[in-house]
């Protein structure tokens, strides 16, 4: 991202360069803890310190125009030395961008607008009064909120991941430092053996989160004892789901988290190098991960003979270049080999054979980030939580037709509603709450009377979905599923590389027939059809995205057959989403005749005179709903 | 000149390019008496005229023109067709030559065809790019320079074609063909797998694109909440479909799969910019300072 760089530049650099001065190149274990030690005393908690979110949700609402601001603002009253500018990564609520946290006390301000940081400067910071104007409304009690963590989206969370990138500055590698950052890597050194590090991760019970679920400590170990010399480890950031951002939030704003945990793995699995491969649409993400490596680098933790012990890694990055099968890890590999990206027939598994024939293990950007904790607190602490079978948190990215959508760390084994109303806090508009769409282009969609089911791998498995990365998206009343399986398999039909006939005709087909559906020309034999074609492409497919692809389809038939029936039999799209299947008009009673919908409609369909009831011709209009959208009297009708 | 040698003249022609050129005088020798065989390297002929709209200085329209002769060629009784085929060797004298073509298979029965268009239709891979080999690599000393910049730091490095067509598609803003020639002999890797990689990834153009690319994003979410009808909005006021350039190379239109803004739905991402909560009618306003 040019332009974000050369802004952020002033503020970035000059943190970096006056923490720069204790930047030397560390040789030995004990050096490292006395400065680890050194900058967490320095710190003094109760200094003033304004952060705002700089995550690409909240630039793009414009949180980096407010830095400046800020900045002179400090100036003007004299206070610059005493009150610190923190720009972080994604604090998780997104929606309500730009976020400036005050801290120590955590005041929290959401949405907050250029003419606010004056006030903000003079009442909060100078005379710590807070402005209760700007201040939080939960849109479920209309109370307002002071304090960050009193906010009921971050309330009822448990942010082990995440936690950390409220605090820090992710182009800062001592701040970092400073919150404990790489003293897991360091005591791994110093005391730990390769198997026990492997074993530590083994007792956590943690599981992959990058979709697959294989318990990752098993993994590793598979891959230490693979024959082969070279051995490799890959972070897989080729976040493709879409729906789905947590492995970008984490890059980009802790990326110290993702290296120390390849770091901890490098060890483990006795590898030497290093691969992070992440998808050129996150420029961002990518621009932070080049800068941390670099400190990483110059500090010397990563390199050779890393703190005087004798072991070397190295990390380099690899950008993807917008192919969803990337994701999937042999597909991964070619790409990084530079060969044609289709996936290949395993086994042999990656741990066996995987880049240029050596033993490959990869695993997923949120994977990586939980294993510094891990080593540092124990693997009872992280099996503690969460259910029999899974353990410790996991991010899910809430969005879609929700009050508060973001990124939400939850404990494994809560249930669906208390995500969606506890920390989501229900549907907008009073709408009434459909289903919700698990997994991505590799899930499926559970419907509102599952709400109670637990949240983990099993049990998602069995109603039809899937954990996989962590998406989850809201549907009310208004999203039409037969659309949403549409959506999915349009997705999956453009994304699948074509080497098996199974998934590269069967989505084809299966996606011809729900047109067919949702253009009024479905016939009932169609259900049948779909679900026999769905198991085929399932049965027959070579990999992940084959083997999947049909989930949303196969789930919405369980669980949505009525919709189904009401499309094919009575023509009828219930949810008023099918364009061939509705058609607009106008409520004369609620037209008040201001003609804006006249104006916006790019076909002429609408016609009518200035204060009265206008209306629709509907052999013009192409049902594009941008007279509903610019109706402020909500007259514009769809049947 | 022309020897007349009366006894060994065979009486008929061989005119080599189905071009608008090889047309005509294929048609004018047919009619006056001579048997004429039309020789065409593509699968079709009609060369460049038939892929014009309009012809100059006139501006008269170029299909309007080309088209009854292609009719005329393909039914002159007088004028056979030779379709997919190559020139191998010409022996002889004028008046009497051999020549020796190559035809190269269709895989269709072209005595039966009738050329319905319905294979083409029904066949399930659709990307498959023609790429008519030219002898050489054409390119200006800076682009020259440029390239050679991006293929001398990874030469020898392993795994280096993905870095190498990123930063060329970065540097031009496509992947122009003639640099895919030329990286293609420069790093020993076959053309076909350079354009298979080229042609598997979204983010790589083979075509010129626009200054300003619009990415529409099509997640989940974004759909949900109508991302669909952005992507409308902007096709239909450029005129142009998803992943085609506006003709004065302002934008180019793509969808992309999710830009991880999800709580911004619906968003999009001008070059690298992203904004979020974007409204049909508001769309055009963002655009504007685009030029
Ligand atoms: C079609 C497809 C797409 C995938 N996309 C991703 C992805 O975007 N990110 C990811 O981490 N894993 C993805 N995976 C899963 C990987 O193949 C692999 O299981 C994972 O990276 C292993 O890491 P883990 O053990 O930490 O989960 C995908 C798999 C398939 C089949
Ligand atoms: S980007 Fe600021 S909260 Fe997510």
């Amino acid at each position: 991202m040019k332009n974000i760089n050369e802004r952020d530049l002033p503020v970035q650099w000059m943190n970096w360069i006056s923490k720069r001065e204790i930047m030397t190149r560390i040789t030995d274990i004990d050096a490292f803890e006395k400065m680890s030690g050194k900058l967490q005393k320095q710190k003094d908690p109760n200094r003033k310190s304004v952060c705002v979110c700089g995550g690409s949700a909240c630039i793009a609402t414009g949180s980096l125009g407010l830095i400046d601001l800020f900045e002179k603002e400090f100036k003007a009253h004299g206070i610059e030395d005493e009150v610190d500018i923190l720009v972080t990564g994604c604090h998780g609520f997104c929606e309500k961008g730009p976020l400036v946290v005050i801290r120590p006390e955590g005041i929290f301000y959401p949405m907050v607008k250029k003419e606010d940081v004056p006030g903000i400067v003079k009442e909060t910071v100078i005379d710590g009064k807070v402005i209760e104007s700007l201040l939080y409304v939960d849109p479920m009690t209309n109370e307002k909120i002071v304090y960050e963590h009193d906010v009921p989206f971050y309330k009822k969370q448990k942010r082990l991941v995440l936690g950390q990138n409220g605090l820090i500055d992710p182009m800062v590698i001592t701040d970092y430092i400073t919150v404990g950052g790489y003293k897991a890597f360091a005591s791994v050194l110093a005391s730990m053996t390769s198997d026990e590090v492997i074993d530590l991760i083994i007792d956590s019970g943690l599981k992959g989160r990058g979709g697959g679920g294989f318990p990752t400590g098993i993994k590793w170990k598979l891959c230490k004892n693979a024959k082969g010399k070279i051995k490799n480890i890959v972070c897989n950031a080729d976040e493709g789901d879409p729906g789905a951002y947590m492995d970008r939030s984490i890059l980009e704003g802790n990326p110290h988290s993702v290296i120390e945990g390849m770091l901890i793995g490098g060890f483990a699995i006795t590898a030497s190098v290093g691969y992070i491969y992440v998808r050129t649409e996150y420029p961002l993400a990518i621009e932070r991960l080049k800068k941390a490596i670099e400190q990483a680098k110059e500090f010397g933790l990563i390199g050779d003979d890393i703190l005087g012990t004798g072991f070397s890694f190295d990390i380099e990055i690899r950008e993807g270049s917008g192919a969803f099968v990337c994701g999937e890890e042999t597909s991964l590999m070619h790409s990084i080999e530079g060969l044609s990206p289709e996936p290949s027939q395993r086994p042999p598994f990656p741990v066996e054979s995987g880049l240029w024939g050596n033993p490959t293990n990869i695993n997923n950007v949120e994977t990586w980030a939980v294993v510094p904790l891990i080593i540092s607190n124990g693997s009872k602490y992280f099996s503690d939580i969460g259910t029999e079978n899974s353990k410790g948190t996991k991010i899910f990215s809430l969005v879609g037709k929700i009050n508060n959508s973001g990124l939400v760390e939850v404990p494994m084994g809560i249930s669906l509603g208390e995500i969606i109303n506890g920390i989501g806090g229900g549907i907008p508009d009073g709408k009434s709450f459909k289903a919700v769409q698990t997994g991505g282009p590799s899930g499926g969609c559970i419907p509102a009377s599952l709400m109670d089911i637990p949240v983990d791998y099993e049990k998602l498995a069995e109603v039809g979905s899937i954990m996989g990365s962590g998406g989850m998206v809201v549907m009310d009343e208004d999203t039409c599923v037969i659309d949403i399986a549409k959506y999915f398999l349009s997705f999956t039909n453009d994304e699948s590389c074509g080497k098996c006939a199974s998934c590269r005709d069967g989505s084809k087909a299966m996606l011809d027939i729900l047109t067919r559906i949702s253009e009024g020309h479905g016939k009932p034999k169609d259900i049948d059809l779909l679900v026999e074609l769905g198991e085929a492409v399932k049965d027959a497919s070579q990999c992940g995205l084959g083997q999947t692809l049909s989930n949303p389809v196969l789930s919405t038939i369980k669980y949505f057959r009525d919709e189904y029936n009401a499309h094919i039999v009575d023509k009828k799209c219930p949810a008023h989403v099918c364009k061939a299947l509705v058609t607009y008009s106008i409520n004369s009673e609620e037209c008040i005749g201001c003609g804006v919908c006249l104006k916006n409609c790019s076909v002429g369909a609408i016609t009518g005179s200035l204060k009265a009831a206008h209306s629709i011709d509907t052999g013009k209009c192409t049902k594009c709903g941008v007279c509903r959208e610019v109706c402020k009297f909500n007259a514009v009708i769809v049947e | 000149m022309i020897k007349k040698t009366e006894k060994t003249k065979s009486g008929s022609v061989l005119v080599v390019g189905g071009g608008i050129a090889g047309i005509q005088s294929s048609l004018d020798l047919a009619e006056s008496g001579f048997k004429v065989y039309l020789l065409e390297e593509t699968p079709a002929i009609g060369g460049t005229m038939a892929q014009l709209d309009k012809t100059f200085p006139t501006n008269d329209c170029a299909m309007c023109v080309i088209s009854p002769k292609l009719v005329g060629a393909g039914r002159h009784l007088n004028i056979d067709l030779i379709t997919n085929s190559e020139l191998v060797s010409v022996s002889g004298e004028a008046g009497n030559f051999m020549v020796k073509v190559k035809k190269n298979p269709r895989y269709i029965d072209s005595e039966k065809c009738t050329g319905c268009g319905a294979c083409v239709e029904a066949c399930p891979v659709s990307n498959i790019i023609q790429c008519v080999e030219e002898p050489y690599v054409r390119l200006s000393d800076g682009d020259l320079q440029k390239v050679r910049f991006i293929l001398d730091k990874y030469i020898g490095v392993k795994g280096n074609l993905m870095p190498i067509l990123q930063q060329i598609n970065k540097t031009f803003n496509y992947l122009p063909s003639d640099v895919l020639r030329y990286v293609s002999i420069e790093l020993g890797v076959g053309l076909s797998e350079i354009y298979n990689i080229a042609s598997f990834y979204n983010s790589f153009s083979l075509t010129p694109r626009g200054r300003h690319t619009i990415k529409v994003c099509m997640g989940t979410t974004c759909y949900v909440k109508g991302g669909e009808r952005l992507l409308d909005k902007v096709k239909d006021e450029f005129g142009i479909d998803n992943g085609e350039t506006s003709e004065d190379m302002r934008f180019t239109i793509e969808s992309v799969a999710c830009l991880g803004c999800c709580g911004l739905a619906p968003a999009i991402m001008v070059n690298d910019e992203v904004y979020g909560k974007v409204k049909v009618s508001n769309i055009m306003k963002i655009l504007e300072k685009y030029k």
